[in-house]
């Protein structure tokens, strides 16, 4: 009776997205400070190839949490 | 007249629940910033009561649930009447759970209230059991909590994973700096979900004084406006007795975790206010905080918090349902009319009092820890 009167696709839409922006933003946001971290001490170190490549990993994982969040956000707000 | 009278009596109500629900809230939505040294105090209930109500403005799928997919009341005195009781359920078995420390969920409490009070006004074709109470409260909202437990414990093993020896202090502070934002979108999140409860209450009690007919149901912009603000007051008041319940009576965190758990418990309530389903964001906010705890060491989790889960499953939809049926027929008794009303909400006023004094004068029961779960 369960399996007929739930709405499947809907929480199959919960678990999804919060797995995907749930555990994805988390990591992006982790990625975002071992790159910064790993930039400066790279940096500090005057091994430049390195710092710019943390850098990138950085800025990437930044780039990815705000954008998860707004994007978020206007899905929310588009209902 | 009288019905105009019973309206009024009506959106009081529901905006006092409201801000009940807020008060009682604010403890799971801070705690772990303010646990992990994220933000200060004073400034992390600020920032929960702000976004709390900027979240009561982004979505309106949960209040149309709430409103039309679990009862269904007749525009008549009656089915204000029930609606009326059916808050009247929800506030009643949250004071009583309060008071001798049971844990419950004010959520159930209103849906449980509704179902009651409707069931015994109406009758049982009133109540969407299968589709709206099972299909769209009951089974997602076991869902949500476990789902909140694993994205939380995916989460930060993930962290510890990436983050693996890089030196504790910067990444503390960077973790910190991540909870300003996750947060912060825990604070819209439970704006989004609870504030319309509220919303879809008072929408139903306008449906049944015939205000807004059920063919063309909308939420009135000022509904969202004092749901909204209700919430977010008691957000705001509610900081000042907190900090504990969340973060500390569950397990020591650190600010990784911490940014996990508002993470995952943000991501885990969108996600179901987006598709319409009114969740204990409580359960959900505690099952995320037990995930990123058990992740990490499972011995450093109180799972008695989770126990309480459970035990506010099995009490809290069948007790305010009960309670609600009753107060309906206590009401009715009174006629259609607004003294019923009147004489209820007078009782359930008096016998709040007499509970915070009691209770003021006992102090905190022995042993009854205040469950994390004591709320939406």
């Amino acid at each position: 009776m369960i399996a007929t009167v739930v709405d499947w696709d809907a929480i199959g839409q919960v678990v999804w997205v919060s797995l995907l922006s749930g555990v994805g933003v988390t990591a992006a946001w982790a990625f975002a400070l071992l790159g910064w971290t790993r930039a400066l001490e790279y940096g500090r170190e005057g091994r430049a190839g390195e710092a710019v490549i943390y850098g990138v990993v950085g800025v990437a994982g930044l780039a990815i949490v705000l954008g998860a969040v707004v994007f978020g956000i206007l899905i929310l707000t588009g209902d | 007249m009288g019905s105009e009278i019973i309206v009024v009596i009506v959106v009081a109500t529901a905006l006092v629940f409201d801000f009940t629900n807020g008060f009682h809230d604010t403890a799971n939505v801070v705690a772990t910033s303010i646990s992990t040294r994220a933000m200060p105090p004073k400034v992390a209930v600020g920032y929960a009561a702000v976004l709390n109500f900027v979240g009561a403005f982004i979505s309106l799928e949960v209040a149309a649930t709430v409103a039309n997919d679990v009862v269904s009341v007749q525009a008549n005195s009656v089915g204000l009447l029930a609606v009326f009781a059916g808050l009247v359920g929800a506030i009643a078995w949250n004071l009583i759970t309060w008071y001798f420390g049971l844990p419950s969920s004010s959520s159930h409490a209103l849906i449980g209230g509704m179902v009651g009070a409707v069931l015994v006004a109406e009758g049982a074709d009133n109540v969407f059991f299968a589709d709206g109470l099972v299909g769209k409260v009951i089974v997602p909202g076991i869902v949500a909590p476990i789902l909140a437990f694993v994205v939380g414990g995916l989460a930060i093993v993930l962290i510890y994973g990436i983050i693996g020896r890089l030196r504790p202090g910067p990444v503390s502070g960077g973790f910190r700096l991540g909870q300003v934002i996750s947060g912060g979108l825990l604070a819209l999140a439970h704006g989004t979900n609870d504030a319309q409860k509220t919303m879809g209450v008072i929408t139903l009690a306008l449906v049944a004084n015939g205000t807004i007919s059920e063919a063309e149901f909308h939420v009135p912009d000022w509904v969202v406006v004092t749901s909204a603000t209700a919430i977010s007051l008691g957000t705001y008041v509610g900081g000042w007795r907190i900090i504990k319940t969340m973060g500390s009576r569950i397990h020591k965190m650190d600010a990784a975790q911490g940014f996990a758990a508002q993470g995952a418990g943000a991501t885990v309530i969108m996600a179901a206010s987006h598709v319409g389903f009114p969740l204990s964001t409580t359960q959900t906010i505690s099952g995320a905080v037990i995930g990123s705890g058990a992740a990490k060491r499972v011995s450093a989790v109180r799972w008695g918090v989770a126990g309480n889960i459970v035990v506010a499953w099995v009490l809290t939809l069948p007790a305010a349902a009960a309670i609600g049926g009753v107060t309906f027929l206590i009401t009715r008794a009174f006629g259609t009319g607004a003294l019923g009303p009147i004489v209820v909400s007078t009782a359930i006023v008096a016998s709040g009092v007499v509970l915070f004094a009691r209770r003021s004068r006992e102090g905190a029961a022995p042993g009854v820890v205040p469950a994390p779960g004591s709320s939406s």
